[in-house]
């Protein structure tokens, strides 16, 4: 090991051991100095085992985690970033807290997920063995620039990389990515067979509408979500490609799903979250699991950190979502809108740097369909945005409650007993889960001092 | 009952940052004025869009690869664009709408897209794509006689330059170039801003300004929209207002 190197590893582990003699967690903080010290600290560590890393807009982190459960269920040493920290910084701050004095990282595998934007330099200075692609969404414009950029970044990478690409055959713009590298033979896609909920016309605004490869319009058989389907080129034929694994008999009333012949009971009732499954599936097929410990984490595993998250509070069951954007807030909504009976919708809308400064992405959301919601709280940063935004789809402004503080917003929330659902934006949901928790506390301290 | 026709161009092309949102405002708030409103669009090859009877056209923002691809189209409506504006039709104009209307478009890549020449300006984008004026901004327009502050959020690589009647006076943001005194362009019967939010969602005068102009035109009355529901719109301009214009 080079001398630069070894002073970047030990440097950068005196910083960890030294924030934990503060009491403090390490986080993002080392890796960023480090960063700042050497643009090329990631290659001062040594990772033996294969890494498989997660990128897309939406779902990396439940995706990860579910990975993560299904190699630890094996016996596993698995090293992972479970609690997002996706940037070069993150994934630096994890090594270092998980390595020796030599850089040497011990494990069996790295599951990480990456920032789509970060898949290129991190994995120019590590050797990956796997990349799941989920899919590409608008997202946070300001800060990551425009989709296509982000794409074009993430296919420069693909062009000379030769592991295994696990792709969304069913989004063209991941799709598309399996052009990237010709002489790369193991791409390996994931689809979803139609679904109940699927439509002739796209229901919610998406991207990648043209060909990437000759610029025609592409045509859909049918849209499962946003601009995710069965699409073709009638020109040049983008699109045909063979699946290596096809999610079948989509049943979200049961809610289960068919892969291989053979039927896996599923713990939550959205498309999205299916297609997310698909590419655990599709993932964990190339490393041979045992098929039992997939029926058990896709019938029992919850993320919960505010993904599909259950809570009950005060004789009200609340499901709880984050939203990063026009896509994963309409997940939430066609669920909202699929239960049937009176419901009220909690929208929590921050505009911190990490949830990119601009909001008019709430534009792009489909409140034109609002099953029985009988009251809508509004609370963050951004609180009479998301207000306005409600109201100009035609609701009605006076069922519509402004509570910029979040402890007040949960007063507001739980007045009426009910089924309730919340939707909070990045910076967002952890503030709301802490403010749902502190309510429940309340209550029950209420109740026990009688 | 009154109809008004809004045309929107593109509407699957310019559709950034919830432009699209504008024409949902002005529909709604015409809605609420009981004004009928009609929504017909024009994608890229339509051939037989009806120009005439149109009370506005509405373009939105784009990306650089979508602007190409739609300026050719766009040059062969010239004709067409050229007489709604001078019958005095109302145009509304957001970010790439903005750009492809003026004489030309210069992207990051240095690639020139030729504009429509409907107006003198004309914009050029850093070669370097992240020099991009991007954030909260705060503009000082005037409506009739009445000044009012325009609050959005901007998000552009182009520099737009010999614009000679501004939209208004930045009070915080950069507007048509990094740093600059003035945003936008406007007429009698033009909107053109870099202002996303979308542009409507904070700023109701304007949209009732645009649909009293409309209505005026249309009817050949003086037409006074009459005051609907706007506290959580007045809440948000306090807000944003207060905390966009600090010192």
């Amino acid at each position: 090991m080079s001398i630069k190197n070894t002073l970047t590893i030990w440097f950068g582990k005196f910083m960890v051991k030294a924030l934990h003699l503060l009491g403090r967690d390490a986080g993002n903080a080392p890796g960023l100095i480090l960063w700042e010290m050497n643009k090329d600290c990631l290659k001062a560590f040594k990772v033996d085992c294969p890494i498989i890393a997660v990128t897309g807009t939406n779902g990396k982190t439940s995706v990860t985690n579910y990975l993560n459960h299904i190699f630890e269920s094996t016996g596993k040493k698995i090293i992972t970033n479970k609690q997002g920290n996706n940037l070069d910084t993150g994934i630096t701050s994890l090594l270092l807290q998980n390595c020796d004095m030599k850089g040497r990282v011990k494990a069996d595998y790295l599951v990480l997920e990456i920032d789509e934007s970060h898949v290129p330099v991190i994995f120019s200075k590590m050797k990956l063995e796997t990349l799941v692609l989920l899919n590409f969404f608008r997202d946070q414009l300001d800060r990551n620039g425009e989709v296509e950029t982000l794409i074009l970044k993430v296919k420069k990478f693909l062009e000379t990389f030769e592991g295994n690409v696990v792709l969304n055959a069913d989004d063209p713009n991941v799709s598309r990515l399996g052009l990237a590298n010709p002489k790369n033979k193991n791409i390996f896609y994931f689809s979803v067979e139609k679904y109940a909920g699927a439509t002739e016309k796209p229901y919610e605004v998406g991207e990648g509408k043209f060909c990437p490869r000759c610029g025609e319009e592409l045509k859909y058989d049918y849209y499962q979500y946003s601009h995710v389907g069965k699409f073709r080129c009638p020109k040049c034929g983008f699109g045909d490609v063979k699946p290596y694994v096809t999610a079948k008999n989509v049943k979200l009333d049961v809610p289960s799903i068919e892969f291989e012949g053979e039927e896996y009971k599923i713990s939550h009732n959205s498309i999205y979250y299916v297609y997310n499954l698909s590419a655990v599936y599709a993932a964990a097929s190339l490393y041979n699991f045992d098929k039992k410990v997939l029926h058990e984490t896709f019938e029992k595993f919850e993320v919960n950190n505010g993904r599909l998250e259950k809570f009950n509070v005060d004789g009200s069951s609340l499901l709880v979502n984050l939203a990063k954007n026009p896509v994963g807030a309409n997940m939430t909504l066609r669920v909202m809108n699929e239960h049937k009976g009176e419901k009220e919708l909690l929208f929590v809308l921050n505009d911190n740097l990490a949830d990119g400064h601009d909001v008019s992405w709430i534009w792009d959301i489909n409140f034109s369909v609002f099953n029985d919601v009988t009251r809508v709280v509004t609370s963050g940063t951004r609180a009479y945005d998301i207000a306005i935004r409600i109201k100009c789809s035609g609701y009605d402004p006076d069922k519509i409650v402004v509570k910029p503080e979040l402890d007040d917003a949960m007063v507001e929330f739980f007045k009426n007993k009910g089924d309730k659902y919340a939707i909070a934006n990045y910076t967002a949901i952890q503030p709301t889960r802490a403010a749902i928790k502190r309510y429940k506390a309340k209550v029950k301290e209420g109740r026990e001092n009688g | 009952m009154d109809k008004l026709r809004i045309l929107h161009m593109y509407p699957a092309m310019l559709d950034l940052y919830g432009d699209s949102g504008n024409v949902e405002i002005l529909s709604y708030r015409c809605r609420m004025r009981g004004i009928e409103t009609e929504v017909v669009k024009h994608d890229l090859g339509d051939k037989d869009t009806d120009f005439s009877g149109v009370d506005i056209v509405y373009l939105g923002g784009g990306a650089d690869f979508e602007q190409q691809l739609l300026a050719d189209d766009l040059l062969g409506l010239k004709d067409n664009i050229r007489k709604a504006y001078e019958n005095g039709v109302y145009f509304l104009m957001i970010c790439g709408g903005y750009q492809l209307m003026g004489q030309y478009y210069k992207d990051s890549n240095g690639k020139k897209i030729p504009g429509l020449g409907l107006f003198d300006y004309y914009t050029v984008a850093s070669t370097n794509k992240r020099e991009r004026c991007i954030g909260n901004i705060v503009v000082e327009t005037t409506l009739g006689d009445k000044k009012y502050k325009v609050i959005g959020f901007e998000n552009h690589g182009g520099q737009t330059t010999n614009v000679k009647t501004p939209f208004g006076k930045v009070l915080a943001g950069n507007g048509n170039e990094f740093a600059s005194s003035v945003e936008g362009y406007t007429e009698k019967n033009v909107t053109a801003t870099y202002l996303h939010g979308p542009l409507l969602s904070k700023n109701p005068r304007l949209a009732d300004y645009i649909i009293s102009y409309c209505m005026t035109r249309k009817t050949g009355q003086p037409y006074k929209p009459e005051q609907i529901n706007d506290k959580l719109e007045a809440e948000c301009r306090k807000v944003l207002l207060e905390r966009l214009l600090k010192k």
